[in-house]
């Protein structure tokens, strides 16, 4: 491919924690790099549920801890079963996640995308914001060769564009790399900020100083396929749901009504008395994983993060900002060496499947494949949460003068009562046995 | 149409949306074509926009606002009528501006 | 020539400059600045009277087209009049032809500084205008009292405030923005300290504390029912000089609760 003269080296659409990972190693690498965002500044467009796991920044920068925007580390973990009146948590806490190099640490995007976007300009990125990227620009041959904006002369060329552009990532629907959209690969997430006073979070979740607390629910969607979660920020705790779309709009339930009900649980009311609610927030996630990647790299083109749905929502690991920061950094890095080697067509830009092939990128989500589509069913969602709590429930009533029944008989009472074939529950059983062990 | 409960809690659904900061443009992001959402018996989008801002009309159609749009793509991933929601985001520097999410 | 666009930035008290920007009369004056730039043939001067974070607001108005920028280094808050003394004492050797305001700031002021700055700099003045049009002449349209309008020929030098409906800010090129982020922006000293009250308070009177009332239980009954008449105070006719009068008008504000 013969050099052409180019505006930039490399562009990368969007200021999230893809695009930065992915500017930052291209500018140190000694390219040119425009990093285009869309929002007023990095951060300002995107929402989480509220827990970030930085570890794979130890390779873009040393102790950030000491420096990254985080409310507070996560030292506390449970895990809730929810039915209408009861709930089972499984707690841990541990001690060795209050210092560094930590596990979880919870942070507001709009604080954490503003402070990577930041290093990315410190490499020497250049960051242009308000900008929308509307298309890419292409040769005859189909090569991505630039992008266009919404601004006027907004015409932009590169060598090598790098789709960060999030969940709806247009480029790589305009790009021809996702098949269909199937509504059944996304959830709606819908959070509250919920403001308290310190003091009261560390009473009410028992934690101290930055040391922060992590619940994931299932079971509190009122029949609508999905999750909940409740995270402390420092003076404000992160409360939401996740609902699978399709359920969502088939039940007829609104997302605002199923966070209510989530709120009025009487193993969540506590938590969150009297706050008042500081905002109001929703952002759509890709969900299925594995079976709805894209292809991540087209002619001149790299996805990566949101845009290439690299979101684990495996049950007890929900993750998202590290698939996003790790795949960033791959395709900046695999750009880089594309860029040096001065060949930006697909096959030149193919070391980016193996950086993430052999990281824990795609090894992890392929691992679990089968697991978001599991966590989602309606068994999993609907019958396991009473089927379990009823039988804890059972093993711990005391229900004199009647002797207490063995685990067993409860077992397969209660199995009988949920109406769950035996069968159903092996095969989910496997599947989960594959999936986490 | 929907009857939606309304016992959710002390907060409006107008105060809600009012914690969340939004830097209106003039044009709209969003354009929904009416003929096809009187043919549509579902209405996704009324249920399932987190901002509601679909709304069902008496005639069958649905009517819509986009200057509360959080940009989360809802609306035309649950559509079920090919085409009838386009949808963009709005010009740079527009829309939703979150704060502590 | 020079057209000069006064823009006033702002972050909210409860978030920081990431959240901060200019009111939408500014928006609108900053265009009606760049479009009688363009016909006049004359360069735009984009001024600011604020902190560092101010600078977004100055790069914004080179990335839609204007050649200069000028920030006044202030951090705190200003009387309208020193405001307009400092943007004149910045502009003091530029030929002005018009200086564009917004006719209020975000966090809605007394809206003042245009008029004290057309004082500053011996400028005719058309304020609160809810429309112009640029002609031959520039005309423009004032919001009177009681519906009423009054259209004005405004000639050079002039400072205009408008509204924010009179014109949308056009989108800055690609070209523009990229090269305003690295664009030079001028920073001059600006007034220290602050002449502001300390303490902003709602405008109304302030709760005070009453005497212990007088009299025996009869005349407090009478008085009561007298529905407040006996207690009224009523308005004193005096005649004093205009200063004396000013004195006197806050002498009773004071007593009433307004200070």
């Amino acid at each position: 491919m013969a050099e052409r003269s180019t505006d930039f080296d490399a562009i990368v659409v969007g200021a999230g924690p893809a695009g930065s990972c992915a500017a930052i190693e291209l500018a140190r690498a000694g390219k040119s790099v425009l990093l285009i965002e869309r929002g007023p500044f990095p951060g300002s467009k995107n929402m989480y549920g509220g827990v970030v796991y930085p570890r794979i920044l130890d390779e873009l920068i040393p102790q950030w801890w000491e420096e990254a925007p985080i409310q507070r580390w996560v030292t506390r973990r449970s895990t809730m079963i929810m039915t209408p009146t009861q709930a089972l948590t499984i707690d841990f806490r541990s001690q060795n996640w209050a210092a560094p190099p930590y596990n979880g640490a919870t942070a507001y995007r709009p604080d954490f995308d503003h402070w990577l976007a930041n290093k990315a300009t410190d490499a020497g990125a250049q960051l242009l914001c308000s900008t929308v990227v509307t298309g890419v620009l292409r040769d005859s041959a189909g090569n991505v060769t630039g992008v266009r904006t919404d601004r006027p002369d907004g015409d932009l060329t590169a060598k090598v564009v790098i789709a960060c552009d999030g969940v709806n990532s247009f480029i790589a629907k305009e790009v021809g790399l996702y098949g269909k959209a199937d509504a059944s690969n996304y959830t709606l997430g819908v959070k509250e900020t919920l403001a308290l006073p310190k003091e009261t979070i560390d009473e009410r979740f028992g934690v101290r100083g930055r040391e922060g607390v992590d619940i994931e629910v299932v079971g509190c969607t009122e029949g609508v396929n999905g999750g909940g979660f409740v995270y402390t920020n420092l003076d404000t705790v992160s409360l939401g749901v996740v609902l699978k779309l399709p359920k969502l709009a088939a039940q007829k339930k609104r997302p605002e009504e199923i966070i209510a009900s989530f709120k009025k649980h009487p193993a969540i009311a506590p938590l969150i008395e009297g706050a008042e609610l500081k905002e109001y927030s929703a952002h759509v996630i890709p969900e299925a994983g594995y079976k709805m990647f894209p292809k991540l790299v087209g002619p001149g083109l790299l996805v990566a993060g949101d845009a290439a749905a690299l979101c684990l929502a495996a049950g007890i690991w929900l993750e998202g900002v590290n698939f996003a920061m790790a795949s960033g950094m791959y395709a900046g890095r695999a750009a880089a060496q594309a860029l040096t080697r001065g060949n930006t067509g697909p096959d030149g830009l193919k070391p980016y499947l193996t950086m993430l092939d052999t990281s824990f990128v795609l090894k992890d989500h392929q691992k679990l494949q089968e697991i978001p589509h599991l966590v989602l069913s309606d068994r999993v969602q609907n019958q396991y949460p009473g089927f379990i709590a009823n039988i804890v429930e059972r093993m711990f009533r005391v229900d004199n003068p009647t002797p207490k029944p063995g685990l067993r008989r409860i077992l397969l009472e209660e199995r009988k009562r949920a109406g769950i074939r035996w069968r159903d529950l092996l095969r989910d059983g496997r599947t989960g046995m594959k999936g986490f062990g | 149409m929907t009857a939606f409960r309304t016992d959710w809690g002390t907060i409006s659904f107008d105060d809600r949306m009012a914690t969340s900061e939004f830097r209106i443009h003039e044009r709209a992001h969003i354009v929904v074509d009416g003929d096809a959402c009187r043919g549509c018996s579902t209405q996704e989008c009324v249920v399932a926009c987190p901002a509601r801002l679909f709304v069902p009309t008496s005639d069958g159609g649905v009517l819509f606002n986009y200057e509360q749009c959080f940009e989360c793509g809802t609306c035309y991933l649950v559509c079920n009528t090919k085409g009838a929601i386009s949808w963009n985001y709005p010009e740079g520097g527009h829309g939703i501006v979150f704060h502590q999410t | 020539m020079t057209v000069v666009a006064c823009l006033k930035w702002l972050t909210p008290h409860d978030a920081d400059d990431r959240f901060g920007g200019i009111s939408p009369a500014d928006s609108s004056a900053l265009e009606w600045a760049l479009r009688l730039g363009e016909q006049r043939g004359e360069d735009v001067l984009a001024i600011t009277v604020g902190p560092a974070a101010a600078d977004t607001a100055l790069r914004d108005a080179l990335a839609c087209g204007a050649q200069r920028a000028i920030r006044v280094d202030a951090v705190d808050e200003l009387l309208s009049t020193d405001v307009a003394a400092a943007i004149a004492s910045a502009i003091d050797g530029v030929d002005v032809s018009y200086v564009c305001c917004g006719d209020y700031s975000l966090d809605r002021g007394t809206g003042s500084v245009p008029a004290f700055l057309a004082a500053q700099i011996e400028a005719r003045q058309a304020l609160g205008l809810i429309e112009v049009v640029l002609g031959s002449d520039v005309i423009a349209l004032r919001r009177l009292d009681g519906g009423r309008r009054e259209r004005l020929r405004v000639d050079a030098p002039a400072v205009l405030s408008v509204e924010g409906a009179t014109a949308t800010l056009r989108r800055a090129p690609l070209s523009g923005a990229l090269a305003a982020r690295n664009a030079t922006i001028e920073v001059v000293a600006g007034p220290v300290g602050s002449h502001l009250p300390t303490a902003r308070r709602p405008y109304r009177p302030r709760a005070r504390v009453l005497p212990p009332p007088k009299g025996g239980t009869l005349e407090r009954v009478q008085s009561l029912l007298s529905g407040g008449a006996a207690t009224k105070s009523h308005g004193v006719p005096v005649e004093l000089s205009p200063d004396e009068a000013a004195e006197r008008i806050l002498a009773a504000l004071d007593e009433w609760g307004y200070a």
